[in-house]
């Protein structure tokens, strides 16, 4: 039960950290970023790879994750920044595909398809459920830390600055202020924060393989951000502790309806999240705690 | 690599292309009147994918299975329309598009349940591919092909020589002029968004003759829709077919070269190479930010 719980809170405390980097770029910048996953992934990868590889211990492999992910959200600005909301969204999507692929074919480096196995714990000396909680409590300050972190950000001087971006962004530059240094900033940022979720899933699960960084993964975490409410950092807390309960709760649901089959029972998620999103974007836009008006 | 191999790449791509060219088409139509990427494209491919399937099983008829495949496509693109997508029709990009990735979940969450995530396939004979000095044709490609080209054609007499597809055109050029010009938009949307359901139901079922059905389909399909019609420039009908094929030409004719999987991200880097030099696409003009 123990176990349970704090792999429930893991998987929370990660999807938090993937919500605000979502947050900063969407709710409080405007930037439609479809391609998260990419970045998570980029993370995980960085970090299991950089502490086998390499043989550091698994607590310096985490400013490398955030640092690739977020240099690798560098070019997807320069390419993006010049284009429309509908088309970043492609654009996203696609480079995070890219990035899947690249990972699925580099086999040398990331062993493709049959994924890394027996990435090291935090404390690898520790029992298993020790070291657990260990992981729980460092994801857990980490996540405190990126809190503060968004605060300072966002209600800062520059924290005006994209906010003003994502409203008018031509009122920003008749003020003399360029956006596209502030959209790559927010871009790389973001990038490091997912990069950051990255690699404590990878030393969390141990395990990694291609097929875990798949879209649907950045479809929930916007789900997460449109149910809690955009551009407010409670918003994104409620909204992956939401999300959670959500997935969680399919899941129970199954042990009391007889004869469901995983793969039907997945199925049945993935209707429910789709209508959740429906009625949200209909009814409720700017989410449960969201103050953003709805546009 | 032989000519003829070239040539055997060559032609492979070109049915891949056509089959990509239908959603493609579905998607930058959508995008000229609605003015959003539609992400639930790939899932109504699929939900026509099964409608032919049944009606295939049912009857026996290759011809029934794809009216069959585009009847189901229209109804669910309709119901689509009226039940999520009419409501918001005026909210922004990320409102309608976040909408359309939640019917799309719907959608495959439904044949999810209601078919299961086995694979499934046409009963159809095999056919032997004729061979013309080391040139390889299947037959069955060639029809396919040709249905592909038909519906192609019969969009494009509506959208050029029909009424109806010149109000279509005049309100995805300018949605206001439009409106004072008295057309009546509700009318078109409602054409619209049928002819590209049945489209995109021919598409799944023909793909699904191709190769096999699964609920999951229509999301592999979608990307490389959504690149094509990109690359052609959104709201470009001429440009989604022309880019849907040189894709699958280019993907085909790379393989030798990259592997079966840089294959398919070679279609992504193509559009991020276009966007870069022509943000546009190819077959749009320059134009202002709406």
């Amino acid at each position: 039960m123990v176990s349970y719980l704090a792999t429930i809170l893991i998987i929370m405390v990660i999807y938090i950290l993937l919500a605000f980097s979502l947050d900063l770029q969407y709710g409080f910048t405007g930037l439609i970023n479809f391609g998260l996953v990419g970045f998570f992934g980029v993370g995980a990868y960085t970090s299991a790879l950089v502490t086998m590889n390499l043989g550091l211990p698994a607590w310096l492999s985490f400013p490398a994750a955030m640092l690739v992910a977020g240099l690798l959200s560098w070019p997807l600005g320069r390419i993006a920044l010049r284009l429309r909301d509908d088309y970043l969204a492609i654009v996203t999507l696609g480079f995070s595909e890219i990035i899947r692929l690249v990972i699925v074919k580099e086999d040398w480096l990331t062993h493709g398809v049959q994924g890394i196995s027996g990435i090291p714990r935090l404390w690898p000396n520790w029992s298993s459920s020790a070291s657990e909680l260990f992981l729980l409590c460092a994801l857990i300050t980490a996540a405190a830390l990126t809190t503060l972190v968004m605060r300072r950000i966002t209600q800062s001087p520059y924290g005006r600055t994209i906010q003003a971006i994502r409203d008018d962004e031509v009122a920003v530059i008749a003020l003399g202020k360029d956006p596209s240094i502030f959209k790559t900033q927010v871009l790389v940022i973001g990038g490091a924060i997912a990069g950051l979720a990255g690699a404590f899933y990878a030393h969390y699960i141990t395990y990694i393989v291609p097929d875990q960084f798949v879209p649907i993964t950045t479809f929930y975490i916007w789900m997460a951000i449109i149910m809690g409410g955009v551009a407010r950092l409670l918003g994104s807390i409620s909204g992956a502790v939401l999300l959670v309960f959500l997935l969680e709760g399919t899941r129970f649901l199954r042990g009391y309806i007889p004869g469901v089959t995983d793969a039907g029972m997945a199925s049945f998620q993935l209707g429910v999240i789709g209508v959740l999103l429906i009625l949200f974007m209909r009814w409720r836009p700017q989410g449960l705690f969201g103050k953003r008006s709805a546009t | 690599m032989t000519f003829a191999d070239f040539l055997n790449l060559a032609l492979n791509g070109l049915v891949e292309g056509l089959l990509i060219a239908l959603p493609a088409l579905a998607v930058t139509l959508v995008h000229g009147l609605a003015r959003f990427p539609n992400a639930a494209t790939g899932d109504v491919v699929a939900a026509g994918g099964f409608g032919g399937y049944f009606t295939f099983n049912v009857t026996g008829s290759l011809l029934l299975a794809g009216l069959g495949g585009a009847l189901v496509g229209a109804l669910v693109s309709l119901a689509a329309y009226y039940l999520a997508f009419k409501a918001i029709m005026r909210r922004s990009v990320i409102t309608l598009l976040l909408t359309s990735i939640g019917v799309g979940f719907f959608i495959r969450s439904v044949l999810g349940m209601s078919f299961g995530h086995e694979l499934k396939m046409f009963s159809l004979p095999l056919t032997r591919a004729i061979n013309f000095h080391g040139v390889l044709i299947n037959p069955t490609d060639v029809q396919l092909a040709g249905v592909i080209v038909a519906v192609l054609a019969a969009v494009f007499v509506m959208l050029y020589v029909a009424p109806v597809g010149r109000m279509m055109r005049a309100l995805a050029d300018d949605p206001d002029l439009g409106r004072v010009s008295g057309i009546r938009k509700e009318r078109v949307m409602v054409v619209m968004w049928s002819v590209t359901g049945a489209v995109c139901g021919i598409a799944g079922t023909v793909l699904g003759m191709r190769t096999t059905l699964a609920p999951e389909m229509g999301w592999t399909m979608l990307l490389p829709a959504f690149a094509a019609a990109v690359i052609g420039g959104l709201g470009n009908p001429v440009g989604a077919v022309a880019g849907a094929i040189l894709l699958g030409v280019v993907q085909e004719l790379s393989t030798p070269y990259v592997g079966f999987v840089y294959k398919i991200a070679l279609g992504y880097v193509v559009m991020l190479l276009v966007l870069l030099v022509r943000p546009q696409g190819l077959f749009n003009r320059p134009q202002g930010v709406r």
